[in-house]
């Protein structure tokens, strides 16, 4: 370790860490632009000055992010020659910059904004023409860059180079001339291109998805992981008045360091605005209240038990499915889940397996049976019916069958106010609830267990699915008394695991990494593994 | 002591391989390739004191001595400086396209002498004679055996490659060079790590200019002793200075070190054309700055001119008549380095534009009285606060304006607001 003193405070940091890094340790701000944790640092945007203070010398400038800590190294963000420095390097950096705030997204997050607040002069000098460039220009499918905002700090340049492989971006021209820019012809393309508003200091990388939408201070924001594939990226869900506007990522090195994907962030825009969703439950074609769908299923599985398919999601949190193993198990001829193929992932963070819980299936040993298997056993004569978390797989799977009977719990949408029938002809339909809507935790490919929190509210009529199986529980009479007699059913969870309990709130922001399952646990899982 | 540098400059074209074998090109690069050391080249230099020639004036045998001495798991390199941009600068030019068997003897003994067995030459895009020049002279060499798998019959291979720029100044910075030669934009580098543990392609890497390397044959043929009878004590031997401007005989000129800026312009060039009076020159190309005409008897050579508060640079005089405003002048550079700073660094890239746009306006007789102190700001605020020195090169015209003829920019401002149609004609926009 290397002990170094930053504005005479002593802080320990490994040796190679840059300045920023050992600053931020003691919660002291060197504002920067260019550098960035997950990118190679290139010290051109010159505001992480700081001065470097050596015995019976001049305090010497130089910038942090590219100084490393090394024993006995003296400095201070406070000097008046650095301060100078970095005042006048904001100087520099709004001099050409339109200050349209009022109008920019970014407002309110914005660190040309901020640092001038902490960093800066009260007011500029500039008195020359501005320069004009572009603005408002697609570069990709979901960026717009506006040149004129653009500090040219060329984190998003690097971005596609170092981090998502796809070098699309370069710095253009020359001096004040300067612009960020694709290759004529050459949009941007790639799963990583929303990170470009995340990463952009300013206002000058905005998401269409995101464009005049919301100024940010009016968004609430709910710590929840993605859903887009097992990797659970930690991200942000930001909504106003219960309507999500904006996904963005969360550090969490253990996980997704800084980024998401594309994949994840927009299909989650998509998935947790559902569009005519399916609010009622139905019971044999008939539209019922979502208390009326779940008690003839509940009264259904208890005069009928040992007689039907019944299919877990992945797309339930691991509470739920934890609560459905115990309810379901002993009413089912066969609990088991279909578990999903990869289907174009990549190398960075996308893993293509659409099948966020997957790993908590595959944990609790619930049963892995592939489509064919799965259908094989419903068009058995004992199996009476199919009971299925998601619809679309049910759909797939009463496809080749004929003469069973469905159930459905899930979230449907594309729906018309008043359509006719069921979703996909059940028999029994309970409108279900959407990750975003609920507490509970997923766990991820590398056995992160992480909290998903509440960042949305149920559409009223719709029932949470540990209320439903709770209902069947107590209609089928199945004792889950050892399960809600603990704090919270994931202090249940880890229990089962044969963990230290904690209950959900319990959990570390950046999520529980659980050892390896032990083999006997794992027995039933070998199909995904 | 007798000139070593610009004896072929008479010449209407290159001196080719065979005529420049008979006056005794090459015998030293033999000698130094079959006989000598690397350590044994290194300290010739380093003994005669031989600096830089690309405005910087660092010594030459130690920047060689920072080089690997053992190769390491792969090669180093020789990257020979022969983007020469900088404004009133033509002294490498002459030896490119007049003799460039005297760079490339020198080339290879300082390849020899770092122990790489490739060079890399970049040469300024627009130098097309002396690029052809030079690529026929490495073809003669390379006919000759000369180059090739084994230099002289040593056993020790040497290759020569030729580059051309695409036309930036700041290509003409080491590391910019650099990135520019692998392909990459030409933008300085941080340092460190510099060249000597990251270069070219991230090998160890000596950058040298072409006027220092053409210096060394005649090093090894004369030794160390005598390279120190001309010049100064800490700047040795000759220079090439370059003048141009308004004077009579402009041209490149071979002169010891130390000589004053009178002696050249007054002696050599001719005097100011036409015989009228000086308003200012700029001792060593445009980064340099403006002198007034009083300061016309510094000697030329690096610590005298650091005394005066600027820097011998390239050696390149120009000489600006009394007919032409220092605010004419000064937004002639202003508008250069705008123009080409690489723009990476904010200060650099904003302030190059900036005190451009202020100049400007002084230039259309707009200029305000809180605009010097400005113009300190914006110098204060970019001088030794980026990755290379490019700040330094625009406050140098900018600074010295401001310094030595503070009086003259207010002056015409007030003239030309005064009489918007009058002199200086100059309409450039910011």
């Amino acid at each position: 370790m290397a002990e170094l003193t930053i504005d005479g405070r002593k802080v320990e940091v490994p040796p190679g860490t840059n300045l920023i890094e050992a600053a931020r340790k003691l919660a002291i701000e060197i504002p920067y632009y260019c550098y960035h944790p997950a990118l190679a640092p290139v010290g051109s945007c010159r505001m992480c000055q700081v001065e470097i203070l050596d015995p019976g010398k001049p305090p010497r400038v130089t910038i942090a992010c590219r100084t490393e800590a090394t024993n006995g190294l003296n400095v201070s963000t406070t000097g008046k020659d650095c301060v100078a420095a970095r005042a006048a390097t904001l100087e520099f950096l709004l001099a050409n910059h339109p200050l349209d705030c009022p109008i920019c997204d970014k407002a309110g997050e914005c660190d040309l904004q901020n640092f001038t607040y902490r960093h800066g002069h009260g007011a500029g000098r500039f008195s020359e023409p501005k320069r004009a460039k572009l603005k408002h220009e697609p570069i990709g499918d979901h960026i717009l860059l506006d040149q004129e905002r653009c500090i040219l700090c060329t984190r998003c340049v690097r971005f596609m180079g170092e981090y998502a492989k796809s070098p699309s971006l370069v710095v253009a021209g020359r001096g004040d001339r300067n612009v960020i820019a694709t290759f004529p012809g050459e949009p941007i393309h790639s799963n990583y291109e929303g990170n470009l508003a995340d990463i952009c200091p300013v206002g000058a990388l905005t998401l269409k998805e995101f464009r005049f939408k919301s100024r940010v201070w009016d968004l609430d924001s709910t710590e929840s992981v993605c859903t887009g594939c097992d990797r659970n990226c930690s991200i942000l869900l930001e909504t106003k008045r219960n309507r999500l506007l904006r996904v963005r990522p969360r550090v969490n090195l253990q996980v997704n360091g800084h980024f998401m994907c594309d994949v994840g962030r927009f299909g989650l825009l998509d998935a947790l605005n559902p569009q005519g969703r399916e609010e009622q439950g139905f019971v044999k074609g008939a539209r019922v209240t979502a208390a009326d769908a779940v008690a003839a299923l509940a009264a259904t599985l208890a005069a009928e038990r040992g007689k039907w398919l019944i299919v877990l999601s992945a797309r339930l949190t691991t509470e739920e499915l934890l609560l459905a193993k115990t309810v379901l198990g002993p009413l089912a001829r066969t609990l088991a889940y279909v578990p999903v193929e990869a289907n174009g992932g990549d190398a960075i963070l996308y893993t293509g397996r659409a099948a966020a819980n997957a790993k908590a299936l595959e944990r609790l040993g619930v049963t892995a049976l592939d489509e064919a298997a799965a259908a094989k056993l419903l068009a058995e004569p004992a199996t009476s019916g199919l009971l299925s978390f998601d619809a679309a797989l049910a759909a797939r799977l009463m496809a080749g069958t004929k003469g069973k009977r469905l159930a459905l719990i899930d979230v449907v949408a594309g729906r018309a106010a008043d359509a006719p029938g069921a979703p996909h002809g059940a028999e029994l339909f309970v409108p279900g609830t959407l990750f975003s809507e609920k507490d509970g935790t997923f766990l991820n490919l590398d056995g992160v267990l992480q909290r998903a929190q509440r960042a949305q509210r149920w559409p009223q009529g719709t029932i949470p699915e540990t209320v439903v199986l709770r209902e069947i529980a107590g209609a089928a009479k199945v004792d889950v008394t050892a399960l809600v007699a603990k704090p919270d059913l994931t202090f249940a969870l880890l229990e089962s695991f044969g963990l230290p309990g904690a209950t959900l709130a319990q959990l570390p922001d950046d999520g529980l990494k659980l050892a390896a399952a032990p083999a006997t646990a794992g027995a039933a899982a070998g199909a995904t593994a | 002591m007798e000139n070593y540098l610009s004896n072929e400059f008479g010449r209407s074209g290159p001196l080719l391989l065979a005529e420049a074998q008979a006056k005794g090109r090459y015998v030293q690069a033999k000698r130094v390739f079959t006989s000598l050391t690397p350590e044994q080249v290194v300290d010739e230099v380093k003994n005669a004191g031989l600096r830089g020639r690309g405005g910087a004036w660092f010594p030459t045998g130690i920047k060689w001595s920072f080089m690997p001495k053992e190769p390491l798991k792969g090669p180093s390199y020789l990257v020979i400086n022969a983007d020469e941009g900088e404004p009133g600068t033509f002294k490498d030019r002459q030896i490119m396209e007049k003799d460039p068997h005297l760079l490339l003897e020198g080339i290879m003994i300082g390849s020899f002498a770092i122990r790489a067995e490739t060079a890399f030459l970049y040469i300024r895009g627009e130098y097309l004679t002396a690029h052809d020049a030079l690529a026929t002279a490495i073809a003669e060499l390379e006919a000759a055996g000369i180059l090739g798998a084994s230099a002289f019959g040593s056993g020790r291979p040497m290759r020569i490659v030729l580059h051309r720029g695409a036309g930036a100044y700041i290509c003409g910075e080491e590391t910019a060079l650099l990135n520019s030669l692998e392909g990459r934009r030409g933008e300085p580098r941080p340092k460190p790590p510099f060249p000597a543990v990251w270069g070219a392609f991230g090998r160890p890497t000596s950058v040298n200019n072409v006027e220092t390397l053409a210096n060394v044959p005649a090093i090894l043929e004369r030794g160390a002793a005598w390279y120190k009878t001309a010049g100064t004590a800490q700047a040795p031997g000759h220079l090439l200075f370059g003048i141009s401007g308004a004077v009579e005989r402009p041209g490149c000129y071979e002169l010891p070190l130390g000589t004053t800026a009178r002696e050249l312009v007054e002696k050599w060039a001719g005097g100011v054309k036409g015989g009228k009076k000086m308003r200012a020159f700029i001792p060593g190309g445009a980064s340099t700055g403006f002198l007034p005409p009083d300061k016309l008897d510094v000697a030329m050579d690096p610590e005298s001119l650091r005394k005066e508060g600027t820097m011998l640079g390239t050696g390149g005089i120009i000489v600006i008549p009394e007919e032409v405003a220092i605010v004419d002048a000064a937004r002639v550079f202003s508008r250069f380095f705008r123009h080409e700073t690489c723009g990476q660094c904010s200060p650099c890239r904003e302030g190059s534009a900036w005190s451009d746009q202020v100049i400007a306006r002084f230039q259309r007789g707009e200029g305000r009285n809180d605009d010097f102190a400005l113009l300190e700001e914006i110098m204060r605020g970019s001088k030794q606060r980026t990755i290379c020195v490019f700040p330094e090169a625009f406050a140098g015209p900018l600074g010295s304006a401001i310094k030595h003829f503070k009086g003259e920019l207010v002056a015409a401002s007030a003239e030309r607001a005064a009489h918007p149609a009058g002199a200086g004609g100059a309409t450039h926009h910011g």
